[in-house]
């Protein structure tokens, strides 16, 4: 089976940032995303639970499959962007199938 | 004030109020009780949708009137100024930072569509007759306060430096709670009776037990925020009760300068003393990303909204009363 080299993106923010950082995602080129929602977790500014209600304690991972130049682009992009949002961002290098989707 | 204390035993005693007590009590002993998610959401969603469609029947019952100008226009300056009045104590008072202190004073202009539920329940037991169009001018009030705080943040603002006004525009006028609200509020007005006559059931018997539900969740997730806050110093908390005192208060004066009907003003005395923790947050976590949501949103959901549910919403209404000689 023919398995092709990609990097994966992989993107933690607040709910109402989830938007700017698809619309980075898409300026990149990025072919494709999914945005999946935290439950709960811990951090700096300590715990939080997904109630519902406050929109600062719903976090959503990012994941996007893609070429390593754009994955670079756009965590040079969002460098920008978490001098005044909270946010994690990470890259990790993945074997794919159908390597052209991505 | 026998007469007063009875009234607030009134407002305590009903279900809606204890059930949130309820919450509190079952989040600071740290039960596992918890609603949902989404369940949360969608009373939420009901709460707005009945509220607004409700208002909007009994306005269309009302007809046209003069009555909804003023109170509206005294809830803009309500909303516009509120703000600025707190972001000063704030500054005065508290070892708060600028931006932290500017979204606090977001919330305080803002409304709270809850505490204006159950505000009205409570008024209505007394046989308080305010007009249906108060439901409008809670959407109204929503906003202003958002825009007072950003000018008063200046230069702390992230929208600027990321160029994301529209998005924060978008956010704040396209809101979903907000949308809601008033869009069912429109749709009242237009369907009138007839409208009405469709959604009694679903509105009418059904809005004490999803209230109470809703106010379970609110009693549950204050307490946890409460719990976990190391943010909430004395003065702070003071001010989260104290404000409330002083919107009252204010709002009482404009209402008297501005000619609104005595019924009206006791509303908007529940409205300037509410504040906001759905809409304003939001927009609040895009624009002042550096302020501490620990500070706002523990403050406005553990300090005054249980304040304003509990004490708040008879002691308002007695003064409105006082104030308006009724």
């Amino acid at each position: 089976m023919e398995l092709t080299r990609r990097t994966r993106l992989e993107v933690i923010v607040e709910a109402p940032l989830v938007r700017r950082v698809e619309a980075v995602l898409a300026e990149a080129g990025v072919k494709g995303w999914s945005v999946f929602d935290g439950a709960s977790g811990s951090g700096r500014h300590g715990e939080w639970r997904s109630e519902g209600l406050h929109p600062a304690d719903r976090k959503s991972l990012v994941i996007a499959l893609t070429s390593r130049e754009r994955a670079e682009a756009v965590l040079e992009r969002l460098r920008a962007l978490f001098t005044d949002y909270p946010g994690v961002a990470a890259l990790s290098e993945v074997e794919v199938m159908r390597a052209e989707r991505f | 004030m026998p007469q007063a204390f009875d009234l607030a035993a009134a407002n305590l005693l009903t279900p809606a109020v204890l059930f949130f007590v309820l919450g509190l009590a079952a989040g600071f002993a740290r039960s596992d009780l918890s609603v949902p998610d989404q369940a949360a959401k969608t009373l939420s969603l009901y709460l707005m949708l009945a509220i607004g469609f409700k208002g909007g029947v009994e306005a269309s019952r009302a007809g046209p009137s003069d009555a909804f100008l003023s109170a509206a226009g005294a809830g803009l300056i309500l909303s516009f100024g509120l703000p600025v009045i707190a972001f000063f104590i704030l500054k005065a008072v508290t070892r708060l930072d600028r931006t932290t202190a500017a979204a606090t004073a977001a919330h305080y202009g803002s409304v709270s569509v809850v505490t204006f539920a159950a505000g009205t329940e409570y008024l209505r037991l007394i046989g308080v007759p305010f007009g249906g169009y108060m439901a409008a001018v809670v959407a109204l009030m929503e906003t202003p306060a958002i825009l007072s705080a950003l000018l008063l943040a200046g230069a702390g603002r992230a929208d600027r430096r990321q160029g994301a006004t529209r998005e924060l525009l978008r956010e704040v006028l396209l809101n979903g709670s907000v949308l809601l609200l008033v869009g069912a509020f429109f749709i009242g007005l237009v369907t009138g009776e007839r409208g009405m006559s469709k959604l009694e059931v679903f509105v009418g018997p059904l809005f004490q037990g999803a209230l109470a539900l809703f106010l379970l969740d609110m009693g549950l997730v204050a307490a946890r925020r409460l719990l976990q806050s190391r943010k909430l110093t004395p003065a702070l908390i003071a001010f989260g009760m104290i404000m409330p005192l002083i919107s009252c208060a204010l709002s009482l004066t404009l209402a008297l300068a501005l000619g609104v009907r005595p019924a009206d003003a006791a509303v908007l005395a529940i409205l300037a003393s509410s504040a906001s923790y759905i809409a304003v947050p939001a927009a609040m976590r895009l624009a002042l990303p550096q302020a501490d949501p620990g500070v706002y949103l523990t403050l406005s959901l553990g300090v005054t909204f249980p304040f304003n549910l509990v004490v708040g919403i008879p002691l308002y209404a007695w003064a409105a009363g006082r104030v308006f000689g009724s």
